[in-house]
């Protein structure tokens, strides 16, 4: 079968694993402007902005004959759940025969899951899916080990646009990878090319860095927010972004009582500012700025698409949070009809904020950032209590969601 | 005498100032670009030389600023090309030290910029609304035939407070027209008006953010007394404007170019000399086929046929073929 996914993240993970269990790929195009104006062109007029941005690439997908798009689900009050059934129903409109298929939450709905799984198996047997699954993990886990490196050193390069031809190169080499042993070779040899890049000595209490949170879909395309991260880099600035699919994977899939990843901790340290996940990210995001203060960053760049409700709650608590934690917080929200001059001009001023923040080291950061965090919760004015209470009185399963 | 150049390229209007090693402005001139901002800046440098009758050996160094920042940088030679917000906090800083809010309105955007100690903490611009910017209020002083430069003057004689809808210039525009209608004067509604813009300014840009005096309000708005009143009654405070209020950010881009050049020792800036301005520059586009994203690549090209500048291509595939590319950026 011909199938098709949206572009997202590490997209060679999606390709060789669509490969290997013996599908078609129909490669989907980085969202370039034509992209976002057949996206913004049939899909309702206020949805997010990620929304519209993958309608574009179903219907460039759907144009070169995909089949089966394969896509993940979202759970909460986020619109991001009813994503798949409104794509489903613009591409049926239009006349393809396209179909969207959806994973959702393994652990809500297990027997779908299996069901959407087999038709993806597509007659492998289990044990070759296993080993499959195991060399795409392991290949989406090096590059998206790979890139937070490079987000690192890029700021430092000498000659500028090394590392992101460099990035280009990798990425093909990892195309070409069969099993985990060329995986592991492979990321030798690219951190190989990494080291080979003339870069800039810079002193350890002289780096400054930055933390990048927001929906999910924005921070992770860089074509959709305007290269963002290279822009960054471009000033001489580091950065972490907070989603990869690797960890996104391991944050789904590994149950919360483990130690590990981070992620889970990261999500509940947020817990005195954010007492419930309002859908999306936010709850995490939160926990992320948190976790940013506390390793002594410099600095968060908060992304959104215009009018996204999860984003938009947190970005009512910012400047609060900002304060307390002595950390400033710059929010973008990104829609279809915004400049790449924008947000560079913003970028700028606030790299220079930063920076003259980091070298006049005037007020040192306060000492406690957990006292400060829980200042900041004061001050927003979350009554932590009352929303559990309130929590533990309304329905379990609210109407509109049972079915 | 030597001198440090500071270059502003806005959106409405484009500003040169020459300043010597001492801080002291020598040279300013605000010129209404008309949508013509190379034009504009020939127009400056020539005026400058003439004014001030210096020679390419007595300019220290440049730096550009404002929207049309990179493309002056590569005319000129600029020794640095900044954003329009540190440009003008600079700037603030030198006269006021102990400012701590910059209101500052241009012809396209808006910005607040809150100062603690000497620095920058805090910032915003206006995103993606015209009301609150120079152009809204451009616009409706032609509408009522009102020359711009009366407009504030006009305000301070009202009477009579009216309330006008700010948050949309197409709002506004429909709400003043009802206002006219009702028989409320001329000056009446330009003081709303004036009323409305400020609102929708601190609406948008002041949110949840702590406001402190010393307050300092720049830009080409700032000549606009009917703003400045509305702004003191909005703050409670008095509003200082500093005497080169219109050309703040080419002055910080001045005084960022001396601090560059003396910090890092350059002996020989990167100014082009006067003659150079002279020569035509033809700032060229293309669409690039390369892929789906159908980029305008932007080219300036000199007369001899050499590539200055390149800029909006998405993927980097021109970066690196133009002399600009190595220089601009970081």
């Amino acid at each position: 079968m011909k199938v098709s996914f949206p572009h997202m993240g590490c997209v060679t993970g999606y390709k060789r694993l669509m490969e290997k269990l013996g599908h078609e790929v129909i490669m989907p195009e980085r969202p370039s402007q034509r992209t976002m104006e057949l996206g913004a062109k049939y899909s309702p007029e206020f949805i997010c902005f990620p929304f519209k941005v993958m309608t574009g690439t179903y219907i460039e997908c759907a144009e070169k004959g995909a089949q089966l798009i394969v896509s993940s689900g979202g759970n909460g009050p986020c619109r991001a759940g009813m994503y798949p059934d409104v794509h489903q129903k613009v591409l049926q409109e239009l006349g393809y025969k396209t179909e969207v298929m959806v994973f959702d939450n393994m652990f809500k709905d297990f027997s779908a899951f299996v069901k959407t799984a087999k038709r993806l198996m597509n007659g492998t047997n289990i044990f070759k899916t296993a080993g499959i699954a195991a060399y795409v993990y392991a290949l989406v886990k090096k590059m998206d080990k790979l890139e937070k490196r490079l987000k690192i050193i890029r700021a430092y390069e000498v000659n500028q646009g090394d590392f992101s031809k460099a990035w280009k190169n990798i990425v093909s080499m990892f195309e070409k990878t069969n099993t985990i042993r060329d995986v592991n070779r492979t990321y030798k040899k690219a951190l190989e090319i990494f080291d080979s890049i003339p870069c800039r000595e810079v002193k350890e209490q002289e780096r400054i860095r930055v933390g990048i949170v927001g929906e999910i879909y924005v921070i992770m395309e860089p074509t959709v927010n305007k290269n963002v991260e290279e822009i960054l880099n471009s000033l001489g600035v580091e950065v972490e972004n907070v989603q990869y699919i690797s960890d996104w994977v391991e944050h789904n899939v590994i149950p919360k009582w483990l130690p590990f990843p981070k992620s889970h901790r990261v999500f509940k340290s947020s817990d005195k500012v954010s007492p419930i996940n309002c859908g999306g990210h936010d709850k995490e995001n939160m926990g992320w700025v948190f976790d940013f203060a506390k390793r002594g960053f410099d600095g968060v760049v908060h992304l959104m698409p215009f009018a996204c409700l999860p984003e938009l709650v947190n970005l009512g608590k910012f400047p609060a949070v900002s304060k307390e934690l002595n950390m400033p917080i710059i929010s973008l929200s990104l829609d279809e009809q915004m400049g790449e001059a924008h947000v560079k001009t913003r970028l700028e001023a606030f790299s220079d904020l930063i920076k003259s923040k980091h070298f006049s080291k005037q007020q040192p950061t306060s000492g406690n950032v957990a006292d400060s965090f829980e200042n900041a919760a004061r001050k927003v004015g979350t009554k932590v209590d009352k929303v559990k209470e309130n929590l533990q009185t309304s329905p379990a399963k609210p109407e509109y969601q049972a079915k | 005498m030597k001198y440090y150049l500071g270059i502003d390229i806005g959106s409405v209007s484009t500003n040169v100032i020459a300043m010597d090693k001492d801080y002291n402005v020598c040279f300013n001139q605000y010129i209404r670009a008309n949508g013509q901002p190379l034009e504009s800046v020939k127009k400056g440098m020539t005026k400058l030389k003439e004014a001030i009758g210096c020679s390419d050996d007595d300019i220290l160094g440049i730096g550009t600023t404002g929207s049309g920042r990179e493309l002056a940088g590569v005319l000129v030679g600029a020794d640095v090309i900044k954003n329009e917000i540190t440009a003008h906090a600079t700037a603030t800083l030198h006269f006021h030290p102990d400012a701590s809010t910059i209101f500052e309105i241009g012809g396209q955007d808006s910005k607040i910029i809150i100062l603690q100690d000497g620095m920058v903490t805090d910032f915003a611009m206006n995103t993606v609304c015209a009301a609150g910017t120079g152009s809204f209020l451009d616009h409706q002083a032609e509408r009522l035939g009102v020359p711009i430069e009366h407009f504030g003057e006009l305000a301070l004689t009202a009477e009579k407070d009216v309330r006008i809808a700010g948050r949309c210039t197409v709002f506004a525009e429909s709400d003043m027209i009802a206002k006219q209608q009702y028989g409320f004067s001329k000056a009446e509604i330009i003081k709303g008006l004036c009323t409305a813009l400020v609102r929708n300014y601190i609406n948008n840009l002041a949110r949840a953010k702590k406001l402190k005096p010393p307050f300092i309000f720049q830009g080409g708005v700032a000549a606009n007394v009917g703003i400045r009143k509305a702004f003191e009654d909005e703050v409670g405070e008095k509003v200082i404007i500093p005497k080169y209020f219109n050309v703040m950010g080419a002055i910080g881009s001045a005084i960022l170019a001396k601090e560059y050049i003396e910090e890092n020792n350059i002996e020989k800036p990167n100014f082009k000399g006067f003659e150079q301005l002279e020569l035509e520059f033809k700032p060229t586009s293309f669409e690039c086929n390369g892929c789906s994203n159908m980029c305008e690549v932007i080219r300036v090209i000199s007369s001899d046929n050499e590539v200055l500048a390149v800029w909006g291509d998405k993927c980097g595939k021109y970066a690196g073929t133009s002399k600009a590319s190595q220089t601009s950026g970081r």
